[in-house]
């Protein structure tokens, strides 16, 4: 099987030498995960090819600053959240929009240990230990004032479930199809709180573009989409093609995980809202919701003009045909 | 007084063409933010500054003076001992070679959230140059000083108060300032995965698209570094009008 896929990595390579068409990049903001499923379905099924474009993935990790990168031209599109998008616009970095959300539900979570059985997330933050998560990011803002005061210690989480397993009293922010994974195979059953239950539930991960970019070149824009919508299609009904590939570019996650993490990502990518208006479409009202959310915070100084934040340009293009 | 007046003359136009470069936009201000916003910005959250920026000095410190302390200590020892020096030597480049921020990460395992893995990313960093200084510094002692030593009787404990360790001082201060500002990078690293003070406050102001944090942040530590190396400056003039050092 390893062969297989080498052999298929090596003709995806020749391919792309040897065709032409647009060549555009595209950064992610971790590396290769079901999260990017869509895009790399897109690209081992020819989808991207069919469009006329030779799109090169660029692997992200901690920390990868994807806004700034489209903001200041060094990519065309690029994975980011709807509220890095926001806070961008509020720090005078305008030329950035979103185009396409991955996920209709955040896959936000925060992980307990199940033997400590937790009746709420409340209950968790205002228990004895300590959470890693990520100062700063407006969620965790969010939650710590919403159930504020909290008791337990914020520590810095740098990926992984390494300390979750060590220490019963660690909780973990992590997504909540693929971190519990990884803790189960570790023999330590969790249980998970969705962030979206408390209310906040932004577009976690969206493809952006930068709006200079978009303005000159529209026509590969909407391919791009095309090809995008196509490559979530495929990769939700077929993942498992993708997910060899992506095993053999991410080495830390083996194709089985990433086949249990693609299923379990599936409800929060493909709702009853994405079988009517189509994948990755997005609206005003969720967006408004988030602005108001971020300027409660204090993540924000001012209202952004929500236009200037997404659009659905081929919204009628892209709903699923009848 | 002369002294001060190239580099804060230098400072201002420095400051004065930041100005300049934000207001004719040639680099946006989200990416490096004027000295006016830095200002305010300052000013608006000292309040989350001051207390990181102690807790980095508090951190920074304690390291350094470990640094300070047992660097010079196993220096004495390895110069005493070729064997031991020997020994030692491939461990003792290990402080100097090992990529702090990839095994910051397991400090947390191993010390704990917090000031413990802070000060132990401190000491790691700052430890290698208080080593290597001043095992070159005991090693230098002139040949000649050190026979006369020898025809006169002198015991070692004497040799090594009024001779090796006269001869090494120079280049254990010297260690020093390199040192208190590697004391401070190491802290920082720390404070990434440990949490606590400037190091978390810029991670925080990373995902929060603050530039204007992370600089303020720069500049508090470099402030912390400049303060020690200034400190060990002092502390060497107070030793060479005492007992001059050359």
């Amino acid at each position: 099987m390893n062969l297989l896929v080498s052999i298929l990595i090596l003709a995806m390579q020749l391919q792309a030498a040897a065709q032409s068409g647009d060549k555009v990049k595209l950064a992610l903001n971790w590396k290769p995960e079901c999260e990017f499923g869509g895009f790399y379905a897109a690209q081992v099924e020819g989808e991207f090819s069919k469009q006329n474009l030779q799109v090169q993935i660029l692997e992200g990790g901690s920390g990868s600053p994807t806004v700034q990168m489209l903001a200041t031209n060094q990519v065309e599109f690029a994975i980011t959240s709807a509220e890095e998008i926001i806070m961008a616009h509020d720090r005078g970095a305008t030329k950035v929009k979103a185009l396409f959300a991955i996920f209709q539900t955040t896959p936000l979570g925060i992980l307990t240990r199940a033997e400590r059985n937790f009746s709420s997330l409340k209950e968790a933050l205002q228990s004895e230990g300590t959470i890693l998560w990520e100062l700063g990011l407006p969620w965790v803002e969010y939650v710590s004032k919403l159930y504020s005061p909290i008791k337990v210690k914020s520590a810095p989480y740098k990926g992984g479930v390494g300390l979750f397993l060590k220490d019963p009293k660690v909780m973990q922010q992590g997504f909540i199809f693929s971190e519990p994974l990884l803790a189960e195979a570790g023999k330590v059953p969790t249980k998970v709180f969705n962030i979206a239950d408390t209310g906040f539930n932004p577009y976690t991960a969206v493809l952006a573009v930068n709006t200079d970019y978009a303005r000159k070149n529209p026509d590969i824009v909407k391919r791009m989409l095309k090809a995008t919508q196509a490559g979530w299609r495929l990769y939700l009904d077929q993942p498992e093609k993708t997910n060899r590939y992506m095993a053999e570019l991410n080495k830390a996650i083996p194709f089985e995980l990433h086949q249990q993490m693609a299923q379990r990502q599936r409800p929060l990518v493909e709702t009853a809202f994405t079988k009517t208006h189509g994948l990755g479409v997005m609206t005003t009202e969720r967006w408004q919701a988030l602005v108001d959310q971020l300027l409660e915070i204090k993540s924000i100084k001012a209202k952004p003009k929500i236009q200037d934040l997404f659009e659905n340009p081929t919204r009628d293009e892209m709903k699923p045909k009848s | 007084m002369r002294n001060w007046i190239p580099p804060v003359l230098l400072m201002l136009l420095a400051l004065a063409l930041l100005e300049i470069v934000s207001f004719l936009n040639w680099v946006p201000a989200f990416l490096l933010p004027p000295p006016h916003v830095l200002l305010s910005s300052f000013i608006e959250l000292k309040a989350d500054l001051l207390p990181a920026a102690w807790q980095s000095f508090y951190c920074a410190f304690i390291g350094f003076i470990l640094s300070a302390f047992f660097g010079f200590f196993l220096a004495l020892t390895l110069s005493m001992s070729a064997f031991l020096s020997q020994g030692l030597h491939p461990f003792v480049v290990f402080f100097q070679t090992v990529p702090i921020v990839a095994i910051a990460p397991l400090m947390v395992v191993w010390f704990g959230f917090g000031v413990p893995t802070t000060v132990a990313s401190s000491l790691i960093v700052s430890f290698f140059p208080v080593l290597a200084n001043s095992l070159a510094g005991f090693n230098s002692c002139p040949k000649e000083l050190l026979e006369l030593f020898k025809i006169y009787k002198a015991s070692k404990i004497k040799i090594l108060f009024y001779l090796k360790i006269p001869s090494a001082a120079p280049f254990y201060f010297a260690s020093l300032k390199v040192s208190a500002g590697l004391a401070v990078v190491g802290t920082i690293v720390g404070e990434f995965v440990g949490g606590g003070g400037l190091g978390s406050l810029i991670d925080a102001a990373m995902r929060q698209q603050r530039a204007d944090i992370v600089f303020l942040c720069a500049i508090l530590a470099s402030g912390i570094g400049l303060f020690m190396i200034s400190v060990v400056g002092v502390f060497e003039q107070l030793m060479n009008k005492w007992r001059p050092l050359s």
